[in-house]
Order: C-alpha cells, then structure tokens, then sequence
C-alpha cells in the first residue's frame, strides 16, 4: 500500500519557480490498481519519481507500506518495482542479463533469479527475444524487458510510469492482462497515462492531475458522477478545465 | 560490496561486448607508443650519422685566397663546393645550413701571422645546422692550432705556455641514466595512458549512462549509491591496469628488439616492469575517480568531454618544469600527483632503487587523493538531479 500526502515539489527555472507537484495526496491500496491520469506536462512523473525515492518532497510525505520514503528509503525501493518513464535497457546485454543485473542488485541469488525470469518470460511473452542483446529491440520489447526487471524481486508495490506508451494494440492488450494478473495477487500497482480508455479500463482508482494538482479522484463511475458528463472523456475535460494535452 | 561485484562485473561485461571500442582502447596505445619512441629516437640517431659521418659540403666563399686551408678541410671530409650568388639568402631560404665566407684580405693578413678572419655563416634557429656548423668550426680550429703550433715552434716557444688550463672531462653518469635522458618523454606518455587511459569509458558509465537514462532505474534500486558508484570505478581502474599492462609488455619487447638501438641497455627486466605498473596504480585511481567525479556534476557527455583537452596538459606540467628548471629528488616531490610519478618513473628506468619512505610517501598521498577524490564524487552522486536527465 502506499499513502501520499499532500506532496510539493518545485524547480528552479529560468523563468523562475516551476511548481511541478503542488499538493498531490491519494491512497493506492493493495489489489487495486491505481492510475494517475492527466495531460502532458501536469506533474504525473514528478509524483512517481518522488514515490519510487529518487526525487525528495519539499513538503508531503511518501509512505509505502508504512514506511517513510525518505527516511526508509533502501526499505522502501526493496518493497517497490520501477518502470520509469526512459526504460533505460542497456543495449549490449540481453534480455535476459538486463534482469538477472537488477535480481543480484536486488540482493536475489542466482536460482531465484533464473526461477522468477522463467516466470516472468511466461508471463509477459518474452520467449522468442530473451536471450537476444537488446540492441534493435522494438518499443514493446524493450518495456517488457524493463518491466520483467522491474518485478525480478518480486515487490508488493509495483510503479509504472506510461507503462503501454508506444505500444502496438497486441502488446497492449497483453500488458493489460499482465497488471491485471498483478492485481489479482494482491499487490498494489500504480500508473500514470494521458490515456483516459486506458486508465477506464484498468484502475479501479484514478486520480486526475493537471498542473500539479490533484483535480479529482475516484472510480470512473464516481467521476462520471462528479463531473455530471455522461462518458468519462467529457468528465476528464471538465475536471481538468481544458483539453490540452488530450490523447485519445 | 555484492552489489560493487555486481555493478563492476556488468560494466566490464558491457564494455567488453562493445568489441571495436574495446580494441581501439586496449591496441591502440600499445601499438602506437613504442612505434612513436622508438620511431623518433632511431630518425634522431640516424640523422646524426650521416650528419656526423658523411661528406660534408661546404659551399666556400673565397675558396681561392685559402687554398691550405681548404685542403686541411678536404682531410677531415669537409669538401668545398662553388658558392651561391648570395650566401645570406641560400643561409635564409635554407638552401645551405652552413657557408665559410673567406675575406680578401686573409692571404694578407695570413702572411703577416695576424689573426686570418674567417666567416661561418648559419642560421642558429635551426635545428639541423647544429652539427654541420659544429664540424666546421671544430676543423677550423684544428687548422689554427696547428698552425699556430707550428709558428710557435718556429720562433723557438713552446708551445705548451700558450695553454695555462686543460679542462679534462669524465663522465659519471651509468649508461641506464644516459638513455634515461633520451627517455624525457616516456613518463608523460605512461602518467597519461595512466591517468586518462580509460576516460571514456569512465564518462560513459556515469554521464553517459545518465544520458540514455538508464541510471534512473538503477538508482532506484535498494543498493547504495557508494556501492554502485565503486562498482564502475573499480571496473575502469581494472580496465585501466590491463590497458597498462598491455602498454608496458608492448615497450618492452620494442625494447628488446630494438637491437642497437639509443635505448640499449634501458632496465626493461619484467621486475621494473612491475614497478612501473605498482607506480602508475593510483594515477589510473586518480584518473579515475577525478573523472567520476566530472561526469558526476556535468550536464552531458559532451560537457564531460570539454574538460578532458585541460585534463591532458595536466601531466605535461611536472616535466616541463623539471626542463626549465632540474632539481634534485627531494621526498616532497613524492607527494605531488604527476611529479611524483614523473620522478618514480624516471628512478625506475635509470635502475634506481626507491627507498622504503618514499615508496611510503608515494603510496600514502597517490591513494589519499583517490580517496579524497572518491569522497566528493559519492558526495556528488548523492544529487537529485544526477538520476534524472529529462
């Protein structure tokens, strides 16, 4: 589970102070996926990158799993999986190296690490590019490499940033079956999209940012409700008060 | 340190993977230095014989009013030709490196045993009249001793009055140090290959890394950032050592095969050659870490790289001071980066033996500054925006 509390974050630009985060609080609860759904630009992957540690709240606080994120936070990145927005695959090793790297940085030994990638390349479908170095590999192969590395340890708190970004509907409909798989094991999982139908379709919670704001959260039902639009793309219009930055 | 292990042996399994950069960083330089030294010390030598040894011509101005003289000059391989038109010019566009002008008034002045007048004209600036002008001026001075020997004689002197000083001279030095002196050059080229040998592969690791945003997952890991930042030090300092390795092995069968070359007799033996790679460890540490350092604070690769054209003209410093102005080995000097180095490979190649407190020295502040170094680039890595490039 991870709670967020009234998270800030401000940058310091040329044209002066940039509130990318400005007061972000929610709850995602484990088995439930939670999705972060805003325009480009609204301050989605500030949010994750102070949930996953690697960015420090001005103000707010981060708990996951009852642990601080900044004060926890080797604990905390033990208990979380990481699919930031570059996937960040190194090119000259395989898929398969990429994620026994990140299983002994994980601390795993070798028989854990070979028993959960079989697991993993059951799951995602990996088998045909595996043992492939991953040089060349297609947008969905490489996020399924990244995503696989992600979970080689097997964490409570999976953090996925635009995770079907770039993907053909196939692959998509894969992952969707994947994250959903991921639910049904109890575990919490979190994204972000500019993708209402995606989110619609997955998150048993959304929370919808625009400029760093929390604007509106609950289950679609309750934010057709909320807004008072009959579908959810006119809710999403409605609660961010403009349409940009819409992708359909 | 599992994950150090971890970090360290992926890195050099990525690099290793990347075989044509890995040729070009470990061949290169082993390829290319003993080619360059012994290249240039062989082109050097060799022009010195022939300057030395062959005929020399030399135009003569006036040849006519100095036949005994040209004559003499012809005994020692000095043969005179016709002169151009204008000596000073043919000096000037380098058509001739030396001319003797003689004067019409030496047959005069030869006669009435004064001081004859003779002009050697040449043109100090360059490099390769240096010998031709010495062998002329050289020959000319024989021709006057003796001649003046002979007038002395004549008018019943001996001629040994005319000489109240005979400078004798010996020289000292071991035929190691003699070829030490030609060597000047060589510790640059070892402290560079040390210190900078494996820069790009330390900028790739770090500022590179963070470029293709990969770093972002990697920190987010639970291994410390410490561990993972040791991890790729270790693996470039171990890349580092092996491309030295390879330098080292590479000058000393040059060496060896040199044959009768000026480095003959140079103390390459396999122990020296361990010292040598024991001296330049914590320059490639140095090196290292100071680049880590670098990579850990810039923005880019590209900023990374800007700082390597300063970083190149760092170990120059050492030797160029000690060109302009020698000093004798004092154990100070083993606690500053590049001189120390600088000195411990020169002691080593003229086969002398470092003494225990300066081996102490050395090692104590080469490690200190790579660890004082490896301080403030895990201080830098600790940053916000390291992780982050988007």
């Amino acid at each position: 589970m991870i709670e967020v509390e009234d998270l800030h974050k401000a940058f310091k630009a040329k044209t002066g102070l940039v509130r990318a985060v400005d007061g972000v609080s929610f709850v995602a609860g484990d088995g439930l996926v939670t999705g972060l759904l805003g325009p480009n630009g609204a301050g989605k992957t500030t949010t994750l990158r102070m949930l996953y540690t690697l960015m420090r709240p001005d103000r707010g606080a981060v708990r996951v799993d009852g642990h601080d994120a900044v004060a926890d936070a080797a604990r905390v990145r033990r208990s979380l999986g990481v699919l930031p927005d570059a996937r960040g695959v190194y090119k000259r090793l395989t898929a398969r190296e990429n994620i026994a790297y990140f299983g002994r940085l994980h601390g795993l030994d070798a028989q854990t690490i070979a028993a959960r990638t079989e697991r993993l390349v059951a799951a995602l479908g990996m088998e045909d590019f595996i043992d492939r170095q991953a040089e060349g590999f297609s947008q969905g192969q490489r996020t399924k490499t990244a995503i696989a590395r992600a979970l080689v340890h097997d964490p409570q708190n999976v953090i996925l940033d635009e995770p079907t970004n770039g993907l053909d509907v196939m692959t998509t409909r894969g992952l969707r079956e994947f994250l959903l798989a991921l639910k049904a094991q109890g575990r919490c999982v979190i994204l972000s999209s500019h993708i209402m139908q995606e989110v619609a379709l997955l998150c048993d919670h959304i929370v919808i940012i625009a400029q760093g704001k929390v604007m509106a959260q609950g289950s679609a039902e309750q934010l057709r409700l909320l807004s008072g639009e009959g579908n959810l793309e006119d809710a999403f219009v409605r609660l961010i008060g403009s349409e940009e930055g819409l992708a359909s | 340190m599992k994950a150090l292990w971890t970090v360290m042996r992926k890195e050099l399994l990525d690099l290793f993977r990347d075989r044509r950069t890995l040729m070009l960083g470990l061949f290169m330089g082993p390829l290319l230095f003993p080619l360059l030294i012994l290249g240039m010390g062989s082109l050097a030598e060799s022009r010195a014989r022939t300057q030395l040894e062959s005929t020399l011509e030399l135009p003569v101005v006036g040849a006519e009013h100095a036949p005994n003289l040209v004559a003499f000059l012809d005994t020692l391989d000095i043969r005179a030709i016709e002169p151009p038109a204008d000596p000073e010019a043919a000096i000037r566009n380098q058509a001739h490196e030396v001319i003797l002008q003689i004067p019409a008034e030496y047959p005069s002045q030869w006669r009435e045993s004064r001081p004859a007048v003779v002009e050697i004209l040449y043109d100090s600036s360059r490099q390769d009249s240096r010998i031709p002008v010495a062998r002329v001026e050289s020959a000319l001075r024989g021709y006057s001793r003796q001649v003046a020997t002979l007038r002395l004689l004549v008018r019943g002197v001996d001629p040994a009055l005319g000489e109240a000083v005979v400078p004798g001279r010996r020289d000292l030095s071991t035929p190691e140090a003699r070829r030490g002196m030609v060597l000047a050059f060589l510790p640059y080229l070892l402290i560079l290959s040390a210190f900078l040998g494996g820069a790009y592969l330390v900028i790739d690791i770090t500022a590179g890394e963070r470029e293709r945003q990969s770093l972002e997952p990697l920190l987010a890991t639970p291994s410390s950032r410490e561990a993972i930042m040791s991890g790729k030090i270790a693996a470039a300092c171990a890349f580092g050592m092996l491309s030295l390795l390879l330098i080292l092995l590479s000058f000393k069968l040059s060496f060896q095969f040199a044959g009768s070359g000026p480095f003959r007799g140079m103390d390459v033996s396999l122990a020296a050659m361990a010292k040598l790679l024991a001296i330049l460890a914590p320059m490639v540490l140095i090196g290292t870490t100071l680049l880590t350092l670098i990579s850990a604070s810039v923005k880019s690769v590209k900023e990374a790289q800007s700082y390597m054209s300063v970083l190149m003209l760092l170990p120059i410093i050492p030797t160029v001071i000690l060109l302009v102005s020698p000093v004798k080995n004092q154990l100070w000097m083993f606690a500053v980066p590049f001189l120390a180095q600088n000195q411990a490979i020169l002691m080593v190649l003229r086969a002398e033996a470092l003494a225990p407190l300066e081996w102490l020295v050395y090692v104590g502040a080469g490690f200190g500054l790579g660890l004082l170094l490896w301080l403030i680039a895990a201080r830098l890595y600790h940053r916000e925006k390291l992780a982050i490039s988007a």
